[in-house]
């Protein structure tokens, strides 16, 4: 089956408009792109957002898809006439410009699978998606997690950088708690390095759920406890090692905590934190009473590992 | 987590009904996402609104994982409800099918403000004025 698309250059006044005459003519839905959506998001401290050099933020696009039929053209030339009379009713149309292609049907629903490949991290934690087939070598340690809602698919600098960690330092027995656990990848992986317990913790609930589920999958439901909350408010258990791949100013907020969570010679292993604030994060941590004993680095980010007592070393 | 956008989306979509189908493939396909999954959450969240059209903003970070956020209703569906008509005017100029008052349009244009880019209350109402007039909606004071 073929799609006409239809795409229409347009101001923003114009979006909801041409949304309707798109559903008139019978589209099953419409893609709207307004660079001014970058510009007024909620200014959420967990996204940053790089907005694209050269942008015309002026300049809208209205996407639609009409199914390759007989009335095709018409529908076509109905919706083109209609969109050139919209000035006429007061509405700023834009540019106007209409860009007509066709749409082979592809498997959409599975395109998106290439994009992933089975991936080693450190000496011998794998991550693979669960539609690929992995035979482990001996001694690896297999996660099977597939993208999806929540963050940590395991390809991000800072989410390696703690999986290298956690194998580093992980020991067999111990307690790990993983604050802002997203997709649930480093309490699974703490679980699989041989923890006994691991708390994963994250104020999303989506990620919540997400966690649950991928460590239901990965079979560590009996050693992972997923809870709902924020930072280490309200835990009481005493952690072998804290783990917090976020933001630099969350890292800098978790320095007290953290060291009252952690059992002696306890380590806290924190990254998600961008070069330019790795300063503020050390004076934090050292703050707190750490010691930092280990620095690294990947891209743009690096990972801090401190311990609560310098007999830890 | 640190993360970081390298896409945002906007579709409006059938309630319940999303499938891999165009807009959905096209548009999602080049950013990497697992279509399927979000075609599950986003019919789960929105059964109960089953006939409606939704608007759904994605944003997906680097790492090809996204979260989405469920808009207010189009334009359109709001002023077709407000002047009790099923569908807009084919032609506009001439057949006019309803009317809504200059106060429907300050509520709709409230309602939906957070979602429309709208420098102002007023450009936002000339917007919803304008999406109504082009629907063969007349405005009355």
């Amino acid at each position: 089956m073929k799609w006409m698309e239809i795409k229409v250059k347009t101001s923003t006044e114009a979006i909801e408009a041409i949304a309707n005459i798109f559903y008139e003519a019978g589209a099953a839905g419409v893609v709207i792109e307004d660079p001014k959506d970058l510009l007024n998001r909620d200014k959420d401290a967990w996204d940053y957002v790089e907005i694209p050099e050269g942008i015309d933020f002026e300049q809208a696009m209205v996407t639609g898809y009409l199914p390759e039929s007989e009335k095709m053209n018409e529908l076509l030339q109905e919706i083109s006439r209609r969109i050139s009379e919209l000035p006429k009713f007061g509405l700023d149309l834009g540019s106007g410009e209409m860009e007509i292609s066709f749409v082979e049907e592809s498997n959409w629903a599975d395109a998106w699978k290439a994009y992933y490949q089975t991936v080693h991290v450190g000496e011998k934690l794998v991550i693979k998606p669960s539609w690929l087939d992995y035979e482990p070598k001996t001694g690896e340690v297999v996660i099977e997690l597939d993208p999806g809602m929540a963050f940590g698919t395991g390809t991000h600098e800072t989410t390696v950088m703690c999986l290298e960690l956690l194998e580093k330092y992980v020991r067999k027995g111990q307690t790990v708690i993983d604050v802002g656990c997203g997709s649930g990848i480093l309490s699974i992986a703490a679980a699989k390095l041989g923890a006994k317990k691991v708390l994963a913790i994250d104020k999303d609930e989506v990620a919540v759920k997400v966690a649950r589920e991928n460590i239901e999958r990965n079979g560590m439901g009996q050693t992972v406890e997923v809870i709902k909350g924020e930072g280490l408010k309200g835990v009481e258990i005493k952690a072998d090692i804290i783990v917090a791949n976020i933001i630099a100013d969350v890292i800098i907020d978790l320095a007290f905590p953290a060291v009252t969570t952690l059992k002696e010679n306890g380590l806290f292993i924190s990254s998600g934190i961008i070069q330019s604030k790795k300063d503020a994060v050390r004076r934090a941590l050292e703050g707190a009473g750490f010691i930092v004993t280990e620095e690294v680095e990947k891209g743009d980010w690096v990972g801090l590992v401190s311990c609560k007592n310098v007999k830890g070393q | 987590m640190a993360k970081k956008v390298v896409a945002v989306v906007k579709l409006q979509i059938p309630a319940g009904k999303a499938t891999p189908a165009p807009p959905v493939g096209p548009a999602l396909g080049p950013t990497g996402i697992n279509i399927m999954n979000f075609c599950k959450e986003f019919n789960e969240k929105t059964a109960s609104q089953a006939g409606l059209i939704i608007p759904v903003e994605l944003t997906v970070y680097q790492d090809r994982s996204y979260t989405f956020v469920l808009k207010t209703p189009p334009a359109s569906v709001l002023l077709k409800k407000a002047a009790g008509i099923e569908k807009g005017s084919g032609e506009p100029n001439k057949n006019k099918v309803g009317k809504v008052t200059r106060k429907d349009i300050r509520e709709i244009a409230e309602l939906k403000m957070k979602d429309l880019n709208a420098a102002s209350l007023e450009a936002a109402m000339r917007m919803i004025e304008g999406t109504a007039r082009s629907m063969g909606i007349i405005v009355v004071d």
